[in-house]
Parts: structure tokens; C-alpha cells; sequence
């Protein structure tokens, strides 16, 4: 399924192996729009806080910044599109195509495959998440065994693939109020409205606290993650975040042996 | 509100030439009435607790379109010296200036009869007053002193004055301050003599106003508008987007007739809100369908639903996926602080121990 | 000990993060349920519609409108300048408190309005002249009095404001008339008097009286209903029982203060002490007579008409 290294060894220290160079130029592309969107967007919502006008005047005042704006969302539309044929694409060439070579490719077949992908949420998560919140309320000892994708992850990966389709086209709409009007009435534009300011509003409060958690303020990351870089998770963070997957690699590797004890908060787990 | 008293001025101006001082800070102040009036500190609190300030700021009163009128041609019942409290000015009354389209004395009657036929006229059609009349607005109650604001088309259009650009007037019409003023006046009248966000400020004395709104049965129009982007717009400073008088006002018609949208003329009457919507400055491009956005949205159930309910969804999952996500980081900050804790203590054998690193 | 260090500052910086979220929690409730925080200050004006008389109704709106002021855009320049409910000229400027004076602290900025025909002049007087100077004479056997300017901010003797002298020449405006507005009675200071002593001036109400009266507000709900009477008492003991008139100040002869030596220049003295203001005072003389002359004697002798 997977023709690249899990596992290289720099300098002595373990490295797994994440994401490709293609997909941390996703990101990179992802995030420069989004931070520019919020940027030109947030003062907009919140024009009398003492804050927006200062930052609106900076992205460009009231004549560049929806400039600023619409190209950002714009680019940031083309990378949905773009993400999606590229997801399809990996899935026939990694999942579709090795199945029909071998002549076993059913129509149930290729939904077992489709919800069998990586980012699909199954039922390992919702078990993980039951668990977390068990470990967290100090009912079990020992944090949940995350795979390759943990739930959190996930629920990070969707808000975006799910918020874009609806801030997007809202936009859009905004956008070129006048030409749409001659194909929808003109409340759609109200709904348009509510649609892209309060689905921005979530994904902007998500970003800048739960994803930037996940990966700048949490005390085991902090100040940076740095697997956006670099594609590669440390053995620590590996252990940390996704243990049943670090344990899987391992034994694969034929590496049984070199396996370190889950640990969390400074405790280490027997396994 | 209270009602705007009378401008008043306790101090006096001499007549005779003998003792206007030489240096007279301004020609235009032939009755030096600012002999006193230039005194910041002329102020007193009258008998109903109101702040009555009689300073003339000189230098801003000249930037004004009223720059040049005797102090007594709006303060017309001060004759002698020294004078008595001043009544309140009639903005109405006839001036000394021949209006030179028409060649008559000026006069602000015009407006004041346009008002007084508008929704905020203070009578009814058949004559008879309306009810809650004094809240009404008259000319002062919108009006402060107009200053100029003239704009710069040297080089690229602002706001301001470009001395490059009057050079070529002034090498005609070299007398005196003519050319400054008559620039001033003018290109005053070119953009918008108040902000966006003045106006707004302006009708939002009363439409803010909850005792106001209550007697008249009137939605919060101010707050609604400010949550359109038109009114984020202009928060934001930006010129080129409408404020209330823009949308109230038939393109073309003077701005002090505001009409009900009950009235078959006024800009926002149902059917004529299409058009108000594409004037050529506007959305010119659009459909008259358009015109079904609903500007003034108050989020009640019953006005308008589809907001209504789509906004308890967002917010619902707003609220629902980020206090979810707090509450699951505040929890999970706890655990580090308390790891080893377990309610049930035999689970505590599964720890191994202290990590050394 | 490395190692418990290390420990510390990891639990430091947990419970910092806990402290954020906490924060981001309340930070973010306004946000997802579209209240603004703007709306606080309507919601003092919200008491109005309890408010009985008009008077109460005004006293809550001023304490709404406190510090309020009027924004005019222009363009090439935004004017801001204190709100005045019903004014229709523009102020143009803020002007600075005048942080020295004790008597203000109660009685305020604007506080004459007993002789209504001449009141809004006396309160343009007390911009530049220290209550002192007027409502205070000099006993037999005081010290010779001296007056100088105090400064509004410090307290301070301060030298003779320079605005006397330039403000009435055009050309120190500014080049486009607008830079800088010619503001009579606006000189940052007060003229105040005071006296030598051991080689230094001191004012007669200098810092120490000061801290007096502030002591004084700061602790009067705790001293006795009588001997709060005293103190005042105390506060007002200089105070004389008829203040100056205008003609000891505006007459060629013998001008109370000393205006030259306080800086105002020649022709303004002249100004202030010859026709165009003596002359001006003696219209007005004919013009309220009898009250001109004695400020308050009116008021009393109607109270005494009203008590038969």
C-alpha cells in the first residue's frame, strides 16, 4: 500500500515517516490562505472592537483588504478542488486499482474500500475518544492507543474539508452578488451571510485554539511541532500520540525488541 | 431628549468703531462679537443643569459655509448691547446673501418645508399633528456647524486641499481667500460632506433611542443595519459603501426627504426597492430579484425565520464543538498536572513509573 | 534539583495553558452569541426609563455621558472634541483639567452662577485666573502677596505662557490656518497668588492645602457629621466674604494684578485696561443695574423679601 520508508534512522534517532513533500505543500498553501483570510475577515465581523480597524487598515483598508480577501478565498478553493482529485486519485491508484488487477473489485468491495480510508472516522475512534475521556476523568490509568489517524486528528482534517464547501460557495456568492441575483433571489444572499461569517467564526476559534494546541501550545510541542516540515515524526511524539501505530511499525520492522513503553505526562506504561 | 435650547450669549459687543481693538482677529466679525466670544472659558450651567458653552471656535466657524455671516443674521434678536440670553436661532429665516441661481434673498425654508412633508415632518397629511410629535427631529437635532471637506484632485483624488492645484485659479482670481473659499465650497459638494459612519451616527440618536423606539414602534434599525456588511463597511471607514441616507432617499432626491416605506414614493416601498438597489453607483449589474435581501434582519421567529433558525444551528454547533474541545484540552492539562491519579487504585498497577529523561 | 526544576516549569507552564483556556472560554462566549461588548455603554442610559423626575433622568445621563466626545472627519484631518448635548458651533479641542486647584475639586470648573448677568464671564475668568485671586484678599499683616502662574498639570509656579504674546499674531497659526486654533483663556496655567517665604515662593494654596481638601473628600463619610462642618470651615477660612470686582483688575489707574509682569504683552494690556473693556464693563454697569455692581447682594435681598 505504502511504497516509502515508516521508519529511517538520522543521527541514531528513530524518524516516522508522515507526510509527503505533496502534502506539506497542501498545507503550507492551506494555511498562508487562511491566516490571510482571518487577517482581512475578523475585522470585518468585529468592526467595533478597538482592535479592527488598525488591522483592516494594515491588510490593506477598506479598498485592497477584500482584494486580499477574495484572492485568498479564492486560492483557497482551487486547494479544495485540488485536494479532492488528489485524494481520489491516491485512492484509485493505492486501493481501486491494485484490487481490480487482482480481479476482486465488487461494488460493496469499493465501499468496504472508501470507508476503510485512513481519514474515514471508524469505530476505533469513537472507542478512543470513550477512552480518553475515561483517562482524563481519572477513571483509567492509561491513555488510548491512537493507529496512524487519531480521532483528533481527524475531526482536524474535516473542519476545514467540511467548512471550506460551505464558506466557499457562500462567498462566492457574496462575492458576485449582482450576477447571482439573476439566478436566486435575493435572501439567499442573507443565508449566504450567516453561512460564511459563522462558519469562519468556528473555523478561525478552532484553529487558533485547538489545532494551534495540537501543535504549538501543548506542553510536548511547544513552541512547534515541526512535522509540517520536515513530514516526520520523532519516536517520542510517535509514542505519545500514536502508540498502536508506533507498535504496528515496529513489528513490522522486525524491531519487537527496540519497542519503548507507551508513556504520558511524565508516567510510563507497562504494554 | 431634551430640547436644544436657545443659543445664548451674555457678552457683548461694542458699537462703536472707537472701540473695536485694532487687531480685530478677523475682518469677517465686523461686530466683534468675539472680543468675548473667543474666551474658551465663557460658559455657565443654566438653571435646568444644562452645560451652555459660548466659545466660537473662529478658525472652524470660517471653514463652515456660514464663514463670512454677521454673528446677528442667524442670532437675529440681538440688537443692543449688552444683549440678553439669545432666543434660539430660526435656521429658516431669510439671510443676507442673494442666491445667485435665483437671484433671491437665502433662505433655508426650502428644506424645512421638504422636511416637514417627509416622515419626519411633524404633521400629518390632513394637517393635524402627528402623535409623539416632539420627537421629531428640527434642524439641530441632525445638523451641528457643516465644515467643509474638500477634496484634493491633484494628482490622485483626497481629501484636502492641494495648493498645486488651486495655483492655476489663483493666477487669476489673486484677491484674498476667494479662490480657497470658493474651492472649499464646492468640491465640499462632490463627496459626502459627512462620513458614512456621521450619518449613521446622526440617526442614531433617535433610532437608538429605546424610549424613542418604544413610542413610535420602531425596530432597531441601527443595530441591524450595522450587522449588514453595508454597515461593517462603514464602521470600517469606507466611503464607497451606503449608509441610511443612500438607501432612504430616491436617487436624486433632496436628502431631507425621508419617507415611510408605507409611502408609495419612498425608496424602500416594495416596489421600488429594486430600483433603489440598482442605481448606476450601485449594484447596477443586478436582477430585480435582489431586492428580496432583507436589510433591517432583527432575528425574531416570527419576522424572520430561516435566520432565526439558522442561526440557532450555527451557534448551536458553534458552542457545541468548541466548548467540547475546551473542555477536553482543560482536562487533559489536568491529567499532566495529577498522572499517577486513579479513583479506582488497583488500575494504578498498570503504571510502570516515573519517566527519568 | 535539575530535574525538579524542570518539573516545576512543565507544571507552571500546564497550568498557564489551563489559565488560557479558561480565558479563551469567556473570550469566545461573546463572540459565538453576537453580543458586543460595545452595548455597556448604552446599558447605563438603560436605568432612564426608571428615573422619575427629569432631573434624575439628566443625572443619569451625565453619568452615561461622562467623558464623552464628538468625532467630525474632515479627511485630512478628524477633529475630537468634547460633546456638549445641543451645541452647534464646533469646540474643536479638548482642553486640559486643571488638575492644582483644591477649589475645583468640589465646585467644579463652570462654578459661578449665583449673579446670572455676569456669571458666564467669571467662569471664563476662572480658565486663567486661580479662585485665590479673587475670592481671597490679603489680610493686615499678611506677607506681601505676589502672583504668578500655576500651572494647571503640576501645581507648579510656571513661566508666563508664551500664547499670550503670539496668539494674536496671524502668521503663528500655522500656514493653513487651521494648525493650531488661537484659544483665549486656554494658557495651561492659572494666574494664582502667593508669597516669599524663606526665599521661595510659595502659593497660598500650594500642595500642602491640597492634600488637605483631598484628604479631606477621601475621609469625610468617616468623621463626625460636626466636625465635618469644621473642617470645612477650615477650608473656607481665607476665603474673603465680597470677592474682587471686575474694576480692580480692568482700570488704567491701579490694576489689582500685575498683568505686565505676567506676560501680557503691551497691546493687550492696553486692550484689557482702556475702552474696549473698561468701556464694555460700564455698559454693562447700566445695563443690569443695581445687581452688576454686587454679584449676589440681588438673590440675597430676594430671599429676605421672600422670608417677610
Amino acid at each position: 500500500m505504502h511504497n516509502f520508508e515508516k521508519m529511517v534512522i538520522r543521527n541514531g534517532e528513530k524518524n516516522f515517516y508522515r507526510f509527503s513533500i505533496h502534502q506539506r505543500l497542501q498545507h503550507v498553501v492551506l494555511f498562508s490562505s487562511v491566516i490571510l483570510l482571518a487577517l482581512t475577515g475578523f475585522p470585518l465581523r468585529h468592526p467595533e472592537e478597538s482592535w479592527a480597524k488598525p488591522l483592516y487598515n494594515f491588510m490593506g483598508g477598506t479598498d485592497i483588504a477584500p482584494m486580499v480577501h477574495r484572492f485568498a478565498g479564492s486560492v483557497l478553493l482551487f486547494l479544495f478542488i485540488y485536494h479532492t482529485i488528489y485524494w481520489i486519485v491516491l485512492f484509485f491508484k493505492n486501493q481501486i486499482l491494485p484490487l481490480k488487477r487482482e480481479g476482486k473489485l465488487t461494488i460493496g468491495g469499493f465501499f468496504k474500500q472508501l470507508l476503510t480510508m485512513e481519514m474515514i472516522p471508524n469505530k476505533k475512534d469513537l472507542v478512543d475518544m470513550i477512552d480518553l475521556w475515561k483517562y482524563l476523568l481519572y477513571f483509567s490509568s492509561r491513555p488510548p492507543r491512537h493507529g496512524r489517524m487519531s480521532w483528533r486528528e481527524k475531526f482536524d482534517y474535516f473542519a476545514p474539508y467540511w467548512g471550506i464547501p460551505i464558506l466557499g460557495p457562500a462567498g462566492f456568492v457574496l462575492w458576485w452578488r449582482d450576477e447571482f441575483s439573476h439566478l436566486m433571489p435575493g435572501f439567499v444572499l442573507n443565508a449566504a451571510y450567516i453561512m460564511h461569517t459563522d462558519e469562519a467564526l468556528l473555523a478561525v476559534l478552532f484553529l487558533f485554539f485547538v489545532h494551534w494546541y495540537n501543535v504549538h501550545y501543548a506542553p510536548e510541542k511547544f513552541p512547534a511541532a515541526t512535522v509540517w516540515l520536515t513530514g516526520y515524526l520523532t519516536e517520542d511524539e510517535m509514542i505519545h500520540e500514536h502508540y498502536a501505530d508506533y507498535v504496528k511499525v515496529m513489528i513490522e520492522l522486525g524491531l519487537e525488541d527496540e519497542i519503548k513503553p507507551q508513556h504520558f505526562g511524565g508516567v510510563t506504561y507497562k504494554w | 431628549m431634551t430640547i436644544i435650547q436657545k443659543i445664548a450669549a451674555l457678552c457683548v459687543l461694542l458699537c462703536s468703531l472707537l472701540i473695536v481693538p485694532q487687531y480685530a482677529a478677523h475682518a469677517d466679525d465686523e461686530l466683534n462679537c468675539t472680543m468675548c466670544h473667543k474666551h474658551r472659558g465663557l460658559s455657565r450651567v443654566d438653571e435646568d443643569g444644562n452645560f451652555r458653552l459660548f466659545y466660537i471656535n473662529q478658525e472652524l466657524f470660517d471653514s463652515s459655509p456660514h464663514r463670512g455671516r454677521r454673528c446677528n443674521e442667524c442670532h437675529s434678536d440681538i440688537d443692543q448691547i449688552p444683549h440678553k440670553p439669545a432666543k434660539k436661532v430660526d435656521c429658516t429665516q431669510q439671510c443676507h446673501i442673494i442666491e445667485p441661481s435665483g437671484k433671491k434673498k437665502f433662505s433655508h425654508k426650502i428644506i424645512a418645508k421638504t422636511l416637514s412633508e417627509s416622515a419626519h415632518g411633524r404633521h400629518k397629511s390632513d394637517g393635524t399633528l402627528k402623535p409623539h410629535q416632539e420627537d421629531l427631529p428640527s434642524c439641530k437635532d441632525c445638523h451641528d456647524q457643516p465644515l467643509y471637506r474638500p477634496l484634493s484632485f491633484y494628482k490622485g483624488e483626497s481629501p484636502g486641499m492641494s495648493k498645486r492645484g488651486i495655483s492655476r485659479c489663483k493666477s487669476c482670481h489673486a484677491t484674498g481667500d476667494f479662490v480657497e473659499k470658493f474651492y472649499e465650497h464646492v468640491t465640499s459638494r462632490l463627496h459626502k460632506t459627512r462620513t458614512s459612519k456621521e450619518i449613521v451616527k446622526v440617526c442614531a440618536k433617535c433610532h437608538s433611542d429605546e424610549d424613542i423606539r418604544k413610542r413610535h414602534k420602531l425596530d432597531d434599525v441601527v443595530k441591524s443595519y450595522k450587522e449588514t456588511f453595508h454597515g461593517k463597511m462603514v464602521e470600517l471607514g469606507s466611503e464607497h459603501t451606503p449608509d441610511c441616507i443612500d438607501c432612504h432617499v430616491v436617487n436624486g432626491e433632496s436628502v431631507h426627504r425621508i419617507e415611510s416605506r408605507k409611502v408609495a414614493t419612498s425608496s424602500t416601498y416594495p416596489t421600488n426597492v429594486a430600483t433603489t438597489c440598482r442605481t448606476s453607483e450601485c449594484h447596477e449589474k443586478a436582477s430585480p430579484q435582489l431586492a428580496s435581501f432583507q436589510t433591517h434582519v432583527t432575528y425574531s421567529r416570527e419576522k424572520y425565520p430561516m435566520q432565526f433558525y439558522m442561526l440557532i444551528m450555527f451557534k448551536g454547533l458553534l458552542a457545541f464543538v468548541m466548548y467540547f474541545f475546551l473542555l477536553l484540552i482543560f482536562f487533559e492539562l489536568l491529567r499532566r498536572l495529577f498522572p499517577r491519579f486513579v479513583w479506582n487504585k488497583a488500575k494504578r498497577a498498570d503504571i510502570q513509573g516515573v519517566e527519568h529523561d | 534539583m535539575v530535574k525538579r526544576f524542570k518539573k516545576f516549569i512543565f507544571n507552571f507552564y500546564v497550568v498557564l495553558l489551563m489559565v488560557f483556556t479558561v480565558w479563551y472560554g469567556t473570550f469566545m462566549y461573546p463572540l459565538i452569541f453576537g453580543f458586543s461588548g460595545k452595548e455597556g455603554a448604552a446599558e447605563s442610559l438603560r436605568d432612564i426609563g426608571r428615573a422619575g423626575t427629569e432631573a434624575e433622568k439628566m443625572f443619569i445621563k451625565l453619568m452615561a455621558d461622562k467623558g464623552k466626545t464628538k468625532t467630525t472627519d474632515l479627511g485630512y484631518k478628524v477633529l475630537e472634541q468634547p460633546y456638549i448635548e445641543g451645541r452647534f458651533h464646533h469646540i474643536g479641542f479638548e482642553i486640559d483639567q486643571d488638575k492644582a486647584s483644591r477649589c475645583i475639586r468640589c465646585h467644579g470648573a463652570v462654578p459661578h452662577d449665583r449673579s446670572k448677568e455676569v456669571r458666564s464671564f467669571l467662569n471664563m475668568h476662572a480658565f486663567y485666573l486661580a479662585c485665590e485671586s479673587c475670592h481671597m484678599v490679603p489680610k493686615k499683616g499678611d506677607t506681601a502677596w505676589e502672583f504668578r502662574w500655576n500651572d494647571k498639570k503640576t501645581g507648579e509656579p510656571t513661566n508666563n505662557p508664551k500664547i499670550l504674546v503670539t496668539i494674536d499674531v496671524p502668521t503663528k497659526k500655522g500656514e493653513d490656518g487651521h494648525a493650531k486654533y488661537a484659544t483665549y483663556g486656554d494658557y495651561g496655567a492659572k494666574i494664582a497668588p502667593g508669597y516669599m517665604e524663606n526665599d521661595q515662593f510659595r502659593f497660598i494654596s500650594g500642595q500642602k492645602e491640597m492634600a488637605f481638601v483631598l484628604d479631606y473628600i477621601q475621609k469625610q463619610d468617616m468623621v463626625g457629621s460636626g466636625q465635618r462642618s469644621q473642617m470645612k470651615k477650615m477650608i473656607h477660612l481665607k476665603v474673603s466674604k465680597k470677592p474682587l470686582l471686575c474694576s480692580a483688575c480692568h482700570n488704567q489707574k491701579t490694576p489689582y494684578l500685575p498683568l505686565a509682569e505676567l506676560g501680557y504683552p503691551p497691546r493687550r494690556l492696553q486692550d484689557l485696561t482702556s475702552d474696549s473693556v473698561v468701556g464694555m464693563i460700564e455698559k454693562y454697569k447700566k445695563f443690569w443695574i443695581p445687581s452688576f455692581l454686587t454679584p449676589g447682594e440681588k438673590r440675597k435681598k430676594e430671599m429676605e423679601n421672600e422670608r417677610r
